[in-house]
């Protein structure tokens, strides 16, 4: 424990700068691949005419007082009406096409062919190739938790715990090489496999995509509340006074 | 260069103004930039895009050419350019090609909205217009909210009299625009035309929101003066109300007239020009 390891210095070109190179290389990859499969997201026809739909009630709404009453309660009816009205309308509710739906299956696939995959293969392979190398030493001391984050592959109970193994330096250099892709490939890359990772673990939140039945109802009764107040109904009487 | 770098300049201050200026964009393309197409930079295809829209304009054929060759050159498949393309034989009253390319670009993409309404452009310039209101009404159960195409309708119904849809339509506009005065102003004179002692008061309210929104529109202030005089001289209407429509009435000719002294005749082209609907 007292004298100090010294590393072969074969390690720092045949281990050290490899995986270096290799993870940065492999994350260009990722970045141009992902480029190449990336499908234009198609808009459905259905979700625009929803959105309009929701825009001109959102309107409506607004501005009734400017058109007389008559119209008013045209448009309401038109959107509010018991069985046909526009905002009464069924859709299918998406959670059943997300599946069915083969795009989404494909950019399913799509999104673990350039994340999921390369991460398992690239990541198996340098343990394979580059195991049981103690790579680097970390110029500080560190407890013996550190152990199992920093010494993945080397079960060494005595060495000290600021040694960093091989697989180790694999994912330090997966989570720290950020910076130096936004430096190359510019902001918003897709190399960044952090990222990737994050988006994954929030993604179970977000994968309920837009539903319109909830918007349809609450318009519907924002719309169903509105009082309508002609605003014109003495502006005879308000233009003479203002000028005359 | 320096030539080329200020008319660029020029094209983009008109481009995001949305203002059209057809004949100027043209005369800077023959001037400036013509013989530099490849110094155009980043620009490139949204100079070209303005100035096939502009040779169109002009029925400048052999510039609208060139430019749409120059654009495919880029973009070999883009449905935005194929569109230029339909607008081109457009130009050239050759609607049945222009239509086919039309049908292939939505066939590609349905909800490209411009194709849609190229093609209810061509019912227009063809003069089938009932086939145009039916087209364009499709169009709008999808995309409700596309104003210009509520106005184009409205005006569609004008021309064929159908006045209380183009009344709707007009109420459409002014639910996403209601501040805008020459709206204001059209809704009353579809109302007033449309006849009837109902629609002549609503028609009165009208030509006093426009006028409130605007003290200087003339036609509403006439508009107005006719739409009083309609009431008063009315048999159903009651004495009460004549006497408020013979007040307001008055109140308006004292408006136009007061209006006129300080005008000069040079002035009123000027006025009649911002009483268009565009």
């Amino acid at each position: 424990m007292t004298a100090d390891l010294i590393v072969d210095p074969q390690i720092r070109f045949w281990v050290f700068l490899p995986i270096v190179v290799i993870t940065f290389l492999v994350g260009i990859l990722r970045h141009y691949i992902s480029i190449l499969l990336s499908s234009q997201k198609k808009v459905e026809i259905q979700q625009l005419a929803d959105s309009q739909l929701i825009l001109r009630a959102r309107v409506l709404r607004e501005n009734a007082k400017y058109i007389p009453k008559t119209s008013f309660l045209i448009r309401k009816h038109a959107f509010n009406r018991e069985e046909e009205g526009y905002l009464m309308q069924k859709r299918p509710p998406v959670t059943q096409n997300m599946m069915t739906d083969p795009t989404m299956m494909t950019d399913m696939v799509k999104g673990n062919l350039t994340n999921v995959l390369p991460m398992i293969i690239i990541g198996g392979w340098i343990n394979w190739m580059f195991s049981g190398f103690i790579t680097t030493k970390v110029p500080f001391p560190l407890t013996l938790r550190f152990k199992s984050m920093l010494q993945r592959g080397i079960e060494l109970s005595h060495l000290d715990a600021s040694w960093v193994s091989s697989a180790s330096w694999y994912f330090l250099n997966v989570f720290g090489l950020r910076s130096i892709y936004a430096l190359v490939l510019g902001e918003n890359n897709a190399a960044d496999q952090s990222k990737q990772m994050q988006d994954q673990m929030s993604g179970a939140a977000m994968a309920m995509p837009n539903d319109p039945k909830v918007p349809f109802k609450a318009e519907w009764e924002a719309l169903e509340i509105v009082d309508h107040q002609w605003v014109l109904t003495d502006i005879e009487n308000t233009i003479t006074q203002s000028d005359g | 260069m320096t030539n080329v770098n200020s008319s660029l300049d020029q094209l983009r201050v008109w481009r995001e103004n949305n203002d059209r200026k057809s004949r100027e964009i043209i005369e800077i393309w023959i001037r400036n930039l013509n013989s530099n197409v490849q110094k155009l930079g980043k620009e490139k295809p949204l100079v070209l895009e303005q100035v096939c829209i502009a040779a169109l304009d002009c029925n400048e054929l052999g510039i609208a050419q060139k430019c749409i060759q120059e654009l495919y050159k880029d973009f070999p498949k883009s449905l935005r350019v194929k569109k230029f393309e339909a607008m081109f034989l457009e130009a050239q009253e050759k609607y049945e090609e222009a239509i086919e390319i039309l049908d292939n670009i939505i066939k590609h993409d349905e909800t490209h909205s411009g194709a849609k309404k190229r093609k209810i452009a061509i019912l227009k310039a063809q003069g089938r217009n009932v086939e145009a209101i039916k087209e364009l009404a499709d169009y709008l159960k999808i995309f409700m909210a596309d104003v210009e195409a509520w106005q184009e309708l409205s005006e569609l119904y004008i021309t064929e009299q159908d006045f209380s849809k183009a009344a709707f339509c007009v109420e459409e506009l002014i639910l996403h625009n209601p501040h805008n005065h020459l709206l204001h102003q059209r809704y009353a004179d579809i109302k007033y035309t449309q006849g009837g002692l109902e629609n002549i008061e609503i028609a009165r309210s009208y030509y006093c929101q426009a006028v409130k929104l605007n003290p200087n529109n003339m036609r509403a202030l006439y508009g107005l003066y006719l739409a009083t005089t309609a009431i008063a001289t009315s048999q159903k209407c009651s004495s009460q109300k004549k006497k408020e429509a013979l007040k307001l009435s008055e109140w308006v000719l004292d408006e136009i007239q007061s209006q006129y002294k300080d005008v000069e005749v040079s002035d009123m082209e000027e006025r009649l020009g911002a009483l268009q609907l565009n």
